[in-house]
């Protein structure tokens, strides 16, 4: 009777702590996401109140539609571009910070913390600053070296204007990343390094036989997350800078779901754009964890 | 295992609640934007006659109007001024209708839920993002007021279609709303600067390239534009041209707004086209234009980097604070016309109607009766800087001088002013993207009339 009570109490207690999140989450997560599903086997201009069911349509007209393609690639792009750039630079510098010892760390430490504090929307002005032709950072740099005014349009390519969004995305992102690294590498014992070194394992060898194999982890946390936020997330960027233009040229699901959807009032168009991006987070979120299966190390 | 059995059965029992709670709460929420506010009895003006009522304002106070009346009303860079002091007006005239208004710059969000809910408000004024004419009446969300407007009546007296500068916008031959503001795009150029440096104002687009080359020759760029919203060099260059190249007749434009593919396909469209080719390949066109938005490329016109812009005449007011001291602007509506020819002016205009699911649309349009009258007019102009689409002469009002100099241009017997124009925004969007492409060589004026009759097809299906 009274382990009765006592696993009835536990249950209680369990319960409590789970069911108030589990609403909160089908609330929140499922409901809407449901309802976007809903919503995209429908042609709605996102403001009538009727809406015409017209089944997958919506589906077909995308792979059809050249924006989608681009958008997709462009997104993709994005995902290869942040998670070479921000991984490279993130595990340089933690291991820079980390290893080395020297003085000033803590200070370089801060430093490359500092964008992460800073809101993407005033990344995306900042760089845009940058950018600028006439009275921007870059091309005044540049003209340093020239003896004509450089007035490079760096965000007016025809072709190749996502690559200038690579930069604040790496930039904005490397901190964060760097911090996770530095924890990991942290929690290595010193002594793994002083027996390699006796054995005369130089810094290199000590980097990828011993720095990598126990961070990797961290590192595989790392790029499933970057890879995620920019699926889901790279229409900040994209917005502020450049609206996806010229010409669609840097359009990403993201801000071609929110063109779609409130600027061609295309809604249900815009929850298909939507569906396809959480069904593309999924599988580059299951093709990366087996690609990146790795026998795991475990520090004794 | 027991323990574990449990557990699912217990999460699948949550998942269940909250799902039918979800469930649940939307239903309410239906429930409850279906219930308005007003009484349906409320909504239906009392024809009770008031033989006391003094004859003022309204030429059928006859009706006494009752309820509850909202008014949805963006705020924009028309501010929201003239809106409290109307709605003030109307509601001294009015004592026993209850105004409630609601404005803001996010109100077409705001109220969103509500149109789509099938309760909106009584009233709106369609401008800003989120709110596009054509497509509420696509959506059938507005009242259809051709017949009323035939011989509706302002609370003057005068009939409302013959005070109009600019007619309604007629969609497949129906009026839904009715253009309040009367504003121009157009090019701009800093007065104080052209006689500077003795470059003369161009009249025409022959001037306009003299001129251009000249401002080239002294190391200065002659046009920039906003690349990231193409509308603006749409507006001022290329609709403009088009109805030049078309005789003046801007019937074009509306045909290209009604999805007709030879009306893109028409010379006159390829014709305008090859203006803004002159223009790129004389290398006239600032090569920031294409990344750069409006306030970028109005601060850079602004210090005098680039000599003109295309733009709309609210942009004096909108840069107000940084305008460098001498500079004075120098405006023409277009300046894509043959020497000799009329001016063309794209007007850019607010629309107000009234909702079809609208609980006091009595009110509505005594409202509608009230706001299109001549004391409304230059109040407008007055209070927000943009000029009335009530015809009037405004020249002894309070209205700043820029807004009188465009009220004259835009009354102007020589001047063709198109009228309120919107394009189904799949099309828009493709003319804008295309445009951009054209600027920067990517594209020839054929592909651009290509594009956009695939997109003008598509849409018309």
């Amino acid at each position: 009777m009274n382990s009765g009570t006592a696993k009835w109490q536990r249950n209680i207690f369990i319960a409590s702590f789970i069911i108030p999140t589990l609403i909160f989450f089908c609330i929140f997560t499922i409901y809407p996401v449901a309802q976007g599903l809903y919503y995209s086997f429908f042609d709605w201009s996102g403001m009538s109140d009727t809406k015409t069911f017209i089944g997958f349509d919506n589906f077909k007209e995308m792979y059809h539609d050249p924006i989608v393609w681009r958008a997709i690639g462009n997104d993709y792009f994005l995902v290869a571009g942040k998670v070479v750039g921000i991984m490279v630079l993130a595990t340089f510098f933690a291991v820079a910070l980390t290893r080395f010892g020297f003085k000033m760390a803590g200070f370089f430490r801060s430093i490359f913390f500092i964008p992460n504090v800073i809101s993407v929307v005033v990344i995306g002005v900042l760089w845009n600053f940058i950018y600028n032709p006439q009275i921007g950072f870059l091309n005044a740099f540049l003209s340093l070296f020239t003896k004509e005014q450089v007035t490079i349009t760096w965000l007016g390519f025809t072709d190749h204007t996502i690559w200038m969004l690579l930069p604040p995305a790496i930039w904005a992102g490397i901190g964060f990343y760097m911090i996770l690294l530095i924890a990991a590498i942290q929690s290595i014992p010193a002594s793994y390094y002083e027996a390699a070194s006796i054995e005369g394992a130089n810094q290199w060898t000590q980097f990828h036989r011993i720095t990598i194999p126990l961070v990797w982890e961290q590192i595989k946390v790392s790029v499933l997350n970057i890879m995620m936020t920019t699926l889901n997330g790279s229409f900040v960027i994209v917005w502020i800078m450049t609206e996806g233009g010229p010409d669609n040229s840097t359009q990403v699901m993201g801000s071609y779901l929110y063109q779609m959807a409130f600027r061609q009032y295309h809604f249900g168009y815009g929850a298909s754009i939507g569906f396809v991006i959480l069904i593309l987070s999924l599988i580059t979120t299951i093709v990366l964890q087996r690609l990146m299966r790795h026998e795991t190390v475990e520090m004794s | 295992m027991i323990m574990k059995k449990k557990f699912a059965a217990l999460g699948i029992a949550t998942i269940l609640a909250a799902v039918s709670l979800t469930g649940c709460g939307s239903n309410k929420n239906e429930e409850a934007s279906k219930s308005p506010s007003a009484s349906p009895s409320a909504s239906t003006p009392a024809a009770t006659e008031s033989a006391s009522a003094p004859a003022s304002e309204s030429p059928d106070n006859t009706v006494k109007l009752s309820g509850d009346f909202e008014i949805q009303y963006f705020v924009g860079g028309y501010g929201d001024k003239w809106w409290k002091k109307v709605i003030a007006d109307f509601q001294a005239a009015n004592p026993d209708l209850n105004v409630k208004e609601s404005g803001g710059p996010k109100i077409n969000d705001q109220m969103k839920p509500r149109w789509i809910g099938g309760n909106p408000p009584d009233f709106v004024y369609i401008d800003g993002a989120g709110l596009n004419d054509r497509q509420m009446v696509e959506d059938g969300q507005l009242e259809d007021l051709t017949e009323w407007l035939k011989d509706a009546k302002n609370v003057d007296g005068e009939l409302i279609t013959d005070i109009l500068a600019q007619p309604a916008q007629q969609f497949d031959g129906k009026v839904y709303n009715i253009p309040l503001v009367l504003n121009s795009w157009g090019i701009f150029w800093n007065k104080g600067l052209f006689a500077e440096k003795g470059w003369a104002e161009p009249t025409d687009f022959q001037s306009f390239l003299d001129v251009s080359d000249k401002i080239k020759a002294a190391g200065t760029t002659p046009f920039i534009h906003t690349g990231k919203y193409p509308y603006y060099i749409n507006g001022s260059i290329l609709y403009p041209a088009i109805v030049s190249a078309n005789n003046n007749d801007f019937t074009v434009l509306q045909d290209m707004a009604a999805n007709k593919e030879e009306a893109f396909r028409s010379p006159a469209v390829l014709a305008a086209l090859n203006k803004i080719v002159a223009l790129r390949d004389k290398g006239f066109i600032d090569k920031a234009s294409i990344q750069i938005n409006h306030t970028d490329s109005q601060m850079l016109f602004l210090q005098n980097k680039d000599a003109f812009i295309p733009n709309g005449l609210w942009m004096p007011n909108e840069m107000s604070k940084d305008v460098p001291e001498g500079f004075n602007f120098g405006f023409i509506p277009s300046v894509t016309q043959d020497a000799g020819g009329k001016v063309v002016a794209n007007t850019s205009t607010a629309t107000v109607a009234i909702a079809k699911n609208g609980k006091n649309k009595e009110a509505a349009k005594a409202f509608l009766q009230f706001v299109f009258s001549k004391a409304q007019a230059s109040q407008w102009a007055e209070l927000s800087g943009a000029p009335s689409n009530i015809k009037g002469d405004i020249s002894s009002s309070n209205a700043p001088s820029f807004v009188k100099d465009a009220a004259k241009f835009l009354t102007d017997p020589n001047t063709v002013v198109i009228p309120t124009i919107t394009y189904n925004a799949d099309v828009d969007k493709a003319m804008m993207d295309a445009t951009d492409a054209l600027t920067i060589s990517k594209i020839t004026p054929e592909e651009w009339v290509e594009r956009v009759v695939a997109v003008a097809k598509k849409v018309a299906k």
